[in-house]
């Protein structure tokens, strides 16, 4: 089925966004399925976000929970009070993210990373079958397995199908115009050869004066807010 | 999370402890339906006020408080040693030292092989599912050839990390007459059930060291829907991991 | 010639566990053995993803006992080999390093704490200095590195190889959960590019040629038969120690110049806690200067004693109930300065916090 990434943002009332997140270990899927969660939210649709991540016991929505909750979401994770005093990871799996996919409304997954690469999506009932699922790879160029245009693309060819990329080039901190256009350019390279789309530059509110509504390549930039430097247990 | 009132669901063994209930472990884990079987096997031998729990660590530590069985949770790998001596000081009650592939394969591989060979009057039950689960899916010692893990990201090489071990064979190679030894599988409960209570009697018949491996799914580590987990266990396993009794008190072995 | 995994320098965005992987790589580790155990699973992930590539090996062992003996066979053989563990894969590892210890073999283990006693929580804390520094049945002949972020983890990572092979102590690098969790920015570099040249690997054992015939046999060994025997062994090994340690101290100091009201000393983590709360305690008109052991073992002792002569007061700040405080107190002993300690096991601790217990007990 043909994506078309300006849908992405112009968005008919009766289509159902089912979108996955999915990306290299610490390439900012958490904090990029949260925006998008809560984007729709802004537009009052009804949205249910999901945590996926079976294989990283730190860094994932949980601990965010409440507060998203406050904000109106739907949110499918554990509560980190009730996988303590397990010991280990606690990184399971529970009915109602099994059952995800039959929500009313809008799904954003947020899928871990790891050997298997996309396949947790095998537990999600109904997702092998949903024609509305599209599977979004995160990319951040500072991160050493995807720093260049090949390590990009034979990292999303080991993914299996997927429908877009988005390019999320970060250094934290020490983040500059550069790093971002940079990755746009590297990304939307690697977009081509997969014959995939680029749905957007993700950019920190402080950087969106500097860079406008277009990176440099040409696909359209997206604001986000950072909410995972307090998702850390 | 909201506990769901129990009226439409099966009825539990009257010896699981219905606070922690429903149980945290993944849907389609073979933990919940051992423990069942278990459980059922505890109330019909009548011994709930016997039994002493020991769990190892990993996902066998959600089963610390299943029971209304006094339970300790121990050390990883530590749990067959721990539950060694319970019986030692206290030869009344019934041990029951339950464990992944890792506490009994791997680090608690030792201890394994020295309480089957003193011949510990001690029931082990020890869940197969080829990975270390709670941790986020590493290697484990019954990790199949080319199987991909989170420390075999190219899948399982024998040649570099050897071949599957095989537990109950080699227990019942070492243990002594009096022993009693088995592979069940969930996808046979009423064997696994029946199996659970053989090593439980064995127990409580003052027999010997009585051990039960049992091949276990585990869907969220394995990545695979219900179909093809139902198929990994009772065929890809099963291929490697026979299933049967390889050691029974008083039978004469096949050479 | 292999192709190299870090050429030139670059700046990269990368969790603390991470780092320590490539790290290794950089300093051209051969070979890696681990047990899975939370939060240092993914130092060996990323080894066994990127080990093929650079035709490094790696083993999962059945246990961390194995692990650390393991790790010693393959560096008496002459190869750079490290591990990695925490928690109760720490305390198994004592027997091991205690051997290293004995024998003088370099081995290199990195450490993200989590914590203790017992399983505790897979979390954070600084509960493992005391055994880190002091574990086993010896008498603590060992470096500890207890670093405070990424690019301490990387340079340290590398350092701790040169540091093992040259001195010949078992060589630790101590971080935490939470810098293995992390993620930022840093720079990873060639460290030849750099001008760090790495300390070759010489075998014990295995050497070329026949034994008896073309060279001396090595017999190794390390157990002795009398108490006299022992004590030339060990103070061999404490002068060798005592000769070492001015080269190997590390620290770091932050306005501890002048006069002081009250000296802070933290390590690792809770050191930018630390930093943090300098500027906050001006503010409310205290005079207050950090110093900063970057070694634990050999601990900075001149240094540290010469800052905190001139403060009124000490403050210790750990995430722990006393383990750095011992080693500060046995550090300053017979200066006559009043010791407070700020102890959170497990826990944590942030700049404010530090702010707030020290106005408390000013």
């Amino acid at each position: 089925m043909y994506y078309n990434s300006s849908a992405h943002w112009g968005l008919k009332w009766d289509m159902r966004i089912v979108e996955a997140f999915i990306g290299e270990y610490a390439s900012g899927k958490s904090e990029n399925a949260i925006n998008r969660a809560l984007e729709l939210l802004r537009q009052n649709r009804q949205v249910t976000i999901v945590d996926l991540d079976t294989v990283e016991p730190f860094y994932t929505l949980r601990p965010l929970k409440k507060k998203l909750e406050q904000l109106g979401l739907r949110v499918i994770a554990w509560d980190p009070a009730e996988t303590t005093g397990l010991g280990e990871a606690g990184s399971l799996i529970n009915q109602q993210m099994i059952w995800a996919l039959r929500n009313e409304g809008d799904i954003i997954l947020d899928i871990g990373y790891g050997a298997h690469g996309a396949r947790i999506l095998n537990l999600v009932e109904g997702a092998q079958d949903d024609p509305d699922l599209r599977l979004l790879v995160v990319v951040n160029i500072a991160r050493p397995m995807t720093a260049s245009v090949e390590d990009i693309v034979q990292y999303v060819q080991g993914l299996g199908t997927v429908h877009g990329l988005i390019n999320n080039s970060h250094l934290g901190n020490e983040t500059t115009l550069d790093i971002i256009q940079d990755g746009a350019v590297m990304v939307t390279e690697a977009a081509r050869i997969l014959q995939l789309p680029v749905i957007y530059t993700a950019v920190a509110r402080e950087f969106a004066h500097l860079i406008g509504p277009h990176d440099k390549a040409g696909n359209p930039v997206k604001i986000i807010e950072l909410f995972m430097h307090e998702a850390y247990w | 999370m909201a506990k769901e009132t129990i009226a439409l669901t099966p009825a539990m063994p009257k010896c699981w402890n219905p606070d922690s209930k429903p149980h945290k472990f993944c849907p389609g884990c073979g933990h919940g339906l051992t423990l069942k079987m278990l459980g059922q096997a505890i109330d019909e031998l009548g011994i709930q006020d016997k039994v002493i729990f020991g769990c190892d660590i990993g996902c066998s530590l959600l089963s610390w408080d299943f029971f209304n069985v006094d339970s300790v949770q121990t050390h990883h790998g530590r749990t067959t040693p721990v539950i060694t001596g319970i019986k030692r000081a206290r030869p009344e009650l019934i041990g029951i030292a339950y464990m992944g592939d890792g506490g009994g394969y791997a680090i608690g591989a030792q201890h394994l092989v020295n309480a089957a060979t003193r011949n510990e009057k001690i029931t082990a039950i020890l869940i197969n599912n080829t990975n270390y689960g709670m941790t986020g899916g590493q290697m484990a010692p019954t990790t199949l050839p080319g199987q991909i893990t989170e420390t075999t990201p190219f899948g399982r090489d024998p040649e570099d990390s050897g071949y599957p071990t095989m537990g109950p064979e080699m227990v019942a190679a070492i243990a002594r007459e009096g022993a009693y030894v088995a592979r069940g599988s969930m996808a046979n409960l009423r064997q696994l059930k029946r199996f659970l209570k053989k090593a439980l009697e064995n127990q409580m018949e003052g027999n010997g060291f009585s051990f039960v491996e049992v091949l276990s799914s585990c869907p969220t580590n394995w990545r695979t829907n219900a179909e093809a987990t139902w198929r990994f266990v009772e065929k890809d396993m099963a291929e490697h991991f026979p299933v049967g009794e390889f050691k029974v008190p008083g039978k004469k072995e096949e050479k | 010639m292999k192709e190299k995994p870090v050429k030139g320098e670059r700046r990269v965005f990368m969790t603390g566990n991470e780092v320590c992987a490539w790290a290794a790589l950089a300093a051209d580790a051969d070979i890696m053995f681990g047990y899975p155990i939370t939060p240092q699973t993914d130092i060996m992930q990323y080894w066994t993803r990127l080990a093929p590539k650079y035709g490094k090996k790696f083993l999962q062992t059945e246990d961390e006992i194995s692990a650390g003996f393991t790790t010693l066979g393959a560096v008496i053989a002459g190869k750079r080999a490290f591990s990695a563990t925490t928690g109760p894969g720490n305390v198994l590892f004592q027997e091991p390093m205690s051997m290293a210890e004995m024998m003088r073999i370099p081995v290199v283990l990195i450490i993200p704490m989590r914590g203790g006693p017992s399983t505790a929580t897979v979390i954070y804390s600084q509960q493992e200095v005391t055994m880190t520094a002091f574990g086993g049945n010896g008498e603590g002949f060992r470096v500890v590195y207890s670093t405070a972020g990424h690019q301490d983890l990387y340079d340290y990572t590398i350092k701790a190889f040169n540091t093992a092979w040259k001195y010949r102590f078992p060589t630790f690098v101590l971080s935490d959960g939470y810098q293995g969790k992390m993620r930022e920015s840093l720079t990873i570099y060639d460290p030849a590019e750099r001008g760090i040249e790495m300390v070759k690997a010489e075998p014990m054992l295995g050497l070329p040629g026949i034994p008896g015939v073309d060279r001396p046999t090595r017999h190794l060994r390390n157990t002795y038969n009398t108490e006299e025997e022992l004590y030339e062994v060990v103070m061999q090994i404490a002068r060798d120690f005592e000769k070492a340690a001015p080269e190997i101290v590390e620290w770091q100091d932050f306005d501890t110049d002048s006069e002081m009201d009250v000296l802070i000393l933290a390590h690792g983590v809770v050191s930018r806690a630390a930093q943090g709360a300098l500027p906050l305690l001006k503010n409310e008109g205290i005079k207050a200067g950090h110093f900063r052991p970057i070694t634990l073992r050999p601990m900075p002792e001149e240094q540290m004693r010469a800052a905190a002569a001139r403060a009124n007061r000490v403050v210790v700040v750990e995430s722990a109930y006393g383990q750095f405080l011992k080693l500060v107190k046995e550090t300053l002993y017979g200066m006559d300065k009043p010791i407070d300690a700020i102890l959170r096991p497990g826990v944590g601790i942030t700049a404010e916090e530090i702010v707030a217990e020290i106005k408390e007990r000013r």
